[in-house]
């Protein structure tokens, strides 16, 4: 599914974010990628979103080297990718529903499928007690379910999320994690950058360790 | 249709949010449009007065005394062949004797105690319109100053090309000052249009990395700028009509008549289309150009 060849990804002044890395990782697959802060795991997921273009190597998703898709094809690739970030990233004058909504709608899906497709994912992060809330309103576990679902709404076919539990308590951390697993059982490939090894270890899925860069171990 | 739905409600609740500030860029525009229209009316009204005046222009030809009947017959036939010409009447020198004393009867007295009509028999021709083309109406009346048998040729068009000159430099002005008018109620959209797209970034981060189109990312800042401009010119419109209509009864139709001109009229429907065109188009380019970097 996704698939790096000697990736490497150099900042300016020639700092090194990615060096050398090369990955396999398979379609179904969860894996989590951890390594200090600067290890290069955001970097990865950047890269993986097109929101960067690596320096060299090769990076393959779906048997498609990003690096050669168009600005059309850019946008096609990301509506089959759903993301998480660490700060939420939840707009303050939606409603957390219209947060959620919102990817359908800008999506351009008609306006039943919207609702339809919200309240499925809604009802599978169990925040259906808080579908009018604003997201300042919600905890941050809160927030983060409705970042899952924000996610997970378009049926991505890849998940990836970026230390999505570093603001949270371990409990809650467990309940965002549940959240990735059952997406994960319906077939998403999702991939988790974090540093909480506590977490790594009790859910138990392929680690991929990174230190300045480069591919340290892989468990 | 969607994609307008959304725009729009993006656009209106975005303009909701920002009233202050849009209420500032439409009156910058609606201003402008003022202006661009009061010039529209006041010059297609000279315009129109020029074309009228016009129509009724004429050309005197004045006949040499005891010029005979063939050689006058020539110069009428020549005449009525231009294509310039729409009619030639000839007024003996009897005929212009009463009419001189019809139209000044004061000073007839003092022709009275001539002993011969000193006034000169003379071709009235009437024109056709020149407001287009006066060079054909020019050569014409240098080629009967030549003519054998006439003694003098008097055509007063002069003035009446001053005057379509000066309306003509009245709407160039009227453009240029609406022009550098639109030009700064452009600038002031793009600026509320760019306040409300940082005002969205968030948003904007959001669509992006989900993949939306980009007439989903721009189109709301487009549509925007399409209603502050849209708005503008309904205001500037509705404003007009208003100075217009109140004014005509007590001000323009007295000074109409004054200048001889049969009505004075508010901006064609034409106009009106292109004055809303020209908001709603200013307004588009300034929200497209604001959201370059959405």
């Amino acid at each position: 599914m996704i698939e790096t060849y000697h990736l490497s990804k150099v900042y300016s002044r020639g700092v090194y974010a990615l060096r050398d890395v090369t990955l396999s990782i398979d379609k179904g697959e969860f894996l989590f990628l951890t390594g200090a802060s600067g290890a290069g795991k955001s970097t990865l997921l950047r890269l993986l979103l097109c929101a960067e273009q690596p320096t060299e190597g090769t990076l393959k998703v779906g048997g498609r080297v990003l690096s050669d898709l168009t600005p059309a094809e850019v946008q096609s690739h990301r509506r089959s990718v759903g993301f998480v970030f660490q700060d939420f990233r939840l707009v303050p004058r939606f409603t957390v529903f219209q947060n959620v909504a919102f990817v359908m709608r800008v999506l351009g899906v008609d306006l039943a499928t919207q609702q339809r497709k919200t309240f499925q994912v809604w009802k599978g992060v169990g925040l259906q007690h808080r579908m009018n809330a604003y997201p300042e309103d919600l905890s941050g576990g809160e927030q983060q379910r409705v970042a899952v679902a924000r996610a997970l709404v378009n049926d991505p076919q890849i998940v990836l999320a970026d230390e999505p539990t570093g603001n949270l308590d371990p409990d809650l951390s467990l309940e965002i994690m549940n959240l990735f697993r059952e997406a994960n059982s319906r077939g998403t490939t999702v991939l988790v950058a974090t540093h909480d090894l506590w977490m790594i270890r009790r859910v138990g899925r392929r680690v991929v360790g990174l230190e300045h860069g480069r591919v340290v171990e892989v468990s | 249709m969607r994609l307008l739905r959304y725009a729009f409600e993006e656009a209106a609740a975005s303009l909701w949010r920002g009233r202050r500030s849009s209420l500032l860029s439409t009156a910058t525009i609606a201003i402008a449009l003022f202006v661009t229209g009061a010039f529209l009316i006041v010059t297609s009204n000279l315009e129109r007065m020029a074309e009228e005046w016009s129509g009724a222009a004429e050309m005197s030809v004045y006949l040499e005394d005891g010029l005979g009947g063939p050689e006058r017959s020539a110069l009428e036939r020549d005449l009525r062949t231009d294509a310039s010409v729409t009619s030639v009447e000839f007024i003996s020198k009897e005929m212009a004797l009463a009419r001189f004393r019809q139209t000044f009867p004061d000073l007839a007295q003092t022709l009275g105690g001539m002993q011969e009509n000193p006034l000169p028999a003379s071709l009235d021709v009437r024109l056709r319109s020149s407001s287009g083309e006066s060079a054909p109406i020019d050569a014409l009346v240098t080629r009967m100053r030549t003519m054998p048998g006439v003694a003098d040729v008097r055509y007063d068009q002069d003035w009446l090309d001053r005057l379509l000159r000066g309306v003509r430099v009245l709407r160039l002005v009227g453009f240029s000052l609406g022009g550098a008018l639109l030009l700064a109620a452009a600038l002031t959209i793009a600026n509320v249009v760019r306040l409300a797209l940082t005002a969205r970034r968030d948003e904007l981060d959001i669509m992006h990395l989900v993949g939306a189109p980009p007439a989903y990312v721009r189109g709301p800042f487009v549509m925007e700028g399409a209603l502050h401009g849209g708005m503008g010119a309904l205001a500037a419109l509705l404003v007009l009509a208003a100075v217009f209509f109140s004014a005509r009864p007590h001000v323009l139709t007295p000074l109409a008549s004054a200048l001889n001109l049969s009505s004075v009229s508010f901006l064609s429907p034409l106009l009106v289309v292109l004055i809303v065109g020209g908001g709603l188009g200013v307004g588009c380019l300034a929200g497209w150009v604001a959201s370059r970097r959405a």
